[in-house]
């Protein structure tokens, strides 16, 4: 899967993320606060990775971002300010959540299709995205017919044939092997490289938030609060040989510490 | 698929010629009168010398149970999506759907056929209000079943709660849907054959007509025939959700 | 209603017993024989029809005669069935039942005759100004009975019943209540005092007018039983004329009984009833032979009736189809 050609790429989006917090009520129990005061300020185009232990919230903030949950208080604010751009977002889970009955390229096509566009154009589209993701021979496939690592390029494919200026993803690899892993680590920043779009990475591997991510934001087990904003020292091309690095290894620490501290451990 | 077919038949086939030759012997060894158990030959010698009685009347029962059939699902599913809409909906409703399970049919029979007359209308009516329930509650389960990670796909994307319903929430439940429908095909049988009894027509009278006349052997014949509508109909659902169902799930072998 | 609830019951009852029969039949008739205890299967609730049955009961002419009689059954219940498989050793039914079972092969024989006249007929509005059986049937319209009843299949040779629709008849009278042009089976004690009760004028039609007229509550009993134990059988039927000559005498008490068992008749209707059907119970030839007494030239007719509508193969000899129970003139002691 080499990089495909830029295309006339849409420019990202900034967020900006501005005291945020969410609290889960429900009758007879206490209230739990999920998102306790984050403050967050991504660029537009930067690759971002969120960065926290388990149930920290961090999927929380993500789904806040992406209009998902509610703010209980706090602002949200996108590009020059406002609202999230009509059509500018796209999300992928941490499994692939395909829908069973459609096959590839009708799954690809899904979110044009709620879009409205025509149907002549949501094929071109979806069978553009399925190639920028190596699935170009499995268009008529059934998702029952596909390996784990395979339906989640077809998310993948899925949450970029609407061409988002802003890309969240919640854990999308983490039930995946380690060599599928890393595959699609690297698919994933030669589709940012291209694209030029706003990526936000949520990830409790350290590991693939250092090998993924320009800026890493690590947050405090629940409630979330953002205990480091690092920007990761190093190289732009990331290669599988990174892995082996010390720096990759020093830059790895660092986020270690950060997630011990926020942890409520000693350092 | 040869040996698939081999497989699925010859089991049940074996079981059935075992059980009725076993069925024969005995009864005719323990000299059980015929009023009170035929022998399967005899059964079978009922069922063919009546066949002019037996088959239309099988024709009638199963033109009530397909258009009570029909009306349960169309019916039923439209109850399950108004359902499915909101939690105060489904609360303040529910029960009344519930009503169509417990209510016993043999006791409302007479009524029907006071509301309705006499003939197809109500025993259509009997075979649908013993049949709609399953379905009801079968798709709603399906339907409040949907993956919420699609739900909020769905709602990134903007799409209006008609979208939802048609690419999502109707997919999604289809298996339920057609579990529902397995369980309401046999009810309905039941359902056409009481409403028969009160309504008129049918398997229904041919059974008390032949109690009636002390025919064990056709009360017999006219009951596997009520039977074999049933394991007509289920068998057709079963086939309808193999090929619907087919590309859900991981095949055995893969390319 | 309930008559529905029963028929269902009865098919359940039926396919149950059916199966259960072989099993348990012998151990229940003989353990009774040796107490004197007898079980007799009703076909329907207690009301006029079996008016005499608990009046012998009710003056302990049964237990005079050391017979402790039991009474089950209710509608719908399987009674041939029960007979032939030996749960009861008598049950009530009627007399055609009695040739299609030994059509079937079951020795079945009948012991009493309660009417001598059938009391089964067809009910109409009276408004309609019909005359006859055929006038009803000229007519047109709607026609409930009892779905397989051999008098349908006899008028349906002797009338033109081509306008009629046959329809079940569900033990009801709402639906004739609410359609003027419905004609339905009744029995005359029943229905047609219902009827009039609720302000109808109903007009009923004896089936016997036809020519089809098979006695009707009939004894009935194995015919292994009724040659192996004439003495008993003797017994029986005398108490059971005893008990009818009281109630036809004076049917009070007995009906005060059983509107204890059936409060779905009040006792009006229980007077009404025992009325209307006297004359059909006690008329020439009962008053000659004894109530309940039968003829070999009935049960002829009814054999070759039965024949000629193909309800049977062969007409069974009429001998065979009943035992004519000479009993004394003067009842035995009373008990101490």
């Amino acid at each position: 899967m080499s990089a495909p050609e830029p295309t006339a790429a849409p420019t990202g989006v900034a967020v900006r993320v501005r005291g945020a917090c969410r609290v889960f009520r429900s009758a007879g129990e206490a209230d739990v606060v999920a998102v306790d005061g984050v403050d967050l300020s991504i660029a537009a185009g930067e690759f971002v990775a969120i960065l926290g232990p388990s149930g920290c919230g961090k999927s929380t903030l993500l789904r806040m971002i992406a209009g998902l949950e509610p703010l209980d208080a706090g602002d949200l604010g996108f590009g020059a300010g406002g609202g999230a751009p009509k059509n500018a977002l796209a999300y992928v889970f941490q499994d692939a959540h395909l829908l069973p009955w459609r096959d590839v390229l009708a799954n690809v096509a899904l979110p044009l299709e709620l879009q409205g566009r025509a149907s002549g154009e949501r094929r071109d589209a979806a069978l553009r995205a399925i190639a920028a993701v190596g699935l170009a021979d499995a268009a008529q496939r059934h998702p029952a017919q596909l390996s784990g690592g395979m339906r989640m390029r077809v998310s993948l494919a899925r949450a970029l044939v609407t061409e988002p200026r802003l890309l969240l993803l919640d854990e999308p690899f983490a039930a995946l092997d380690e060599i599928t892993r890393q595959d699609l680590d690297d698919q994933l920043r030669a589709l940012w490289a291209a694209t030029g779009m706003t990526v936000l990475f949520v990830t409790h591997s350290i590991a693939e938030a250092a090998f993924l991510a320009e800026r890493a934001v690590v947050l405090t087990r629940r409630p979330a609060r953002v205990v480091l904003e690092h920007a990761l020292d190093l190289p732009a091309q990331r290669d599988a040989a990174l892995r082996g690095d010390a720096r990759f290894a020093r830059e790895m620490s660092v986020l270690y510490e950060a997630l011990r501290r926020g942890n409520g451990k000693a350092a | 698929m040869k040996p698939r077919f081999v497989e699925t038949f010859v089991p049940p086939a074996a079981t059935f010629l075992l059980t009725t030759a076993a069925a024969e012997f005995g009864i005719r060894a323990a000299g059980v009168s015929p009023l009170l158990l035929p022998t399967p030959s005899a059964v079978a010698r009922a069922a063919l010398q009546h066949a002019p009685t037996l088959l239309p009347a099988l024709a009638m029962t199963a033109q009530a149970v397909a258009i009570g059939l029909a009306l349960s699902i169309a019916l039923g599913l439209l109850v399950a999506i108004a359902l499915s809409t909101s939690r105060w909906v489904e609360r303040a409703f529910y029960p009344y759907a519930i009503f169509f399970q417990i209510v016993p049919i043999v006791a409302i029979a007479p009524l029907l056929v006071i509301w309705f007359g006499y003939g197809m209308r109500a025993v259509v009516a009997a075979a649908f209000i013993v049949s709609v329930f399953p379905v009801i509650a079968n798709s709603l389960a399906g339907l409040l079943s949907v993956d919420p990670a699609l739900r909020d796909l769905f709602r990134l994307y903007g799409a209006s709660g008609f979208a939802r319903l048609w690419k999502l929430s109707l997919p999604w439940a289809l298996p339920n849907v057609l579990t529902g429908l397995r369980i309401a095909a046999g009810l309905a049988v039941i359902g056409a054959i009481v409403g028969e009894f009160v309504g008129g027509g049918g398997l229904g009278v041919v059974v008390l007509e032949a109690m009636r006349q002390q025919r064990t052997d056709l009360v017999f014949a006219a009951v596997l025939h009520a039977a074999a509508l049933g394991l007509a109909l289920f068998a057709a659902v079963n086939a309808t959700s193999h090929f619907a169902l087919r590309r859900w799930h991981t095949q055995e072998t893969e390319p | 209603m309930s008559r529905l609830a029963a028929s269902k019951r009865a098919v359940a009852i039926g396919m149950a017993a059916l199966l259960a029969i072989p099993a348990c039949g012998g151990e229940d008739a003989a353990t009774r024989a040796t107490a004197g205890k007898v079980a007799l299967a009703l076909n329907w609730k207690p009301e006029p029809e079996f008016g005499g049955l608990y009046e012998a009961q009710r003056m302990d002419a049964f237990a005079k005669r050391g017979i402790t009689l039991e009474l089950t059954g209710g509608p719908g219940a399987p009674v041939v069935q029960m007979v032939e498989a030996g749960k009861v050793e008598f049950g009530i039914a009627a007399a055609d039942e009695v040739v299609l079972a030994r059509d079937r092969g079951a020795d079945i024989v009948a012991v009493f005759a309660t009417y001598q006249t059938n009391p089964q007929g067809i009910m109409v509005h009276a408004a309609r100004g019909l005359h006859s059986l055929a006038d009803v049937f000229a007519a047109g319209g709607t026609l409930a009975v009892e779905p397989g009843v051999a008098y349908t299949k006899f008028f349906e040779k002797h009338y033109d019943l081509t306008k009629m629709k046959i329809v079940p008849y569900g033990y009801s009278i709402a639906p004739f209540l609410g359609d003027p042009t419905l004609a339905q089976q009744v029995f005359v004690t029943a229905e047609p005092i219902a009827a009039r009760r609720q302000g109808a004028d109903p007009q009923v039609f004896l089936i016997a007018e036809s020519g089809f007229n098979p006695y009707a509550a009939v004894v009935i009993t194995t015919g292994a039983r009724a040659r192996a134990e004439t003495k008993r059988l003797a017994d029986f039927v005398a108490a059971l004329r005893e008990g009818w000559r009281g109630y036809l005498d004076d049917p009070t008490l007995a009906n005060a009984l059983m509107g204890q068992l059936n409060k779905e008749m009040d006792a009006d209707t229980f007077r009404l009833g025992a009325a209307a059907q006297q004359p059909l119970i006690e008329d020439a030839f009962a008053k000659q032979s004894g109530v309940g007494a039968m003829s070999l030239e009935r049960w002829a007719t009814l054999g070759r009736q039965l024949q000629e509508l193909g309800l049977i193969g062969a007409a069974p000899a009429p001998r065979d189809c009943f035992v004519q129970v000479e009993t004394l003139q003067s009842p035995p002691e009373p008990l101490r």
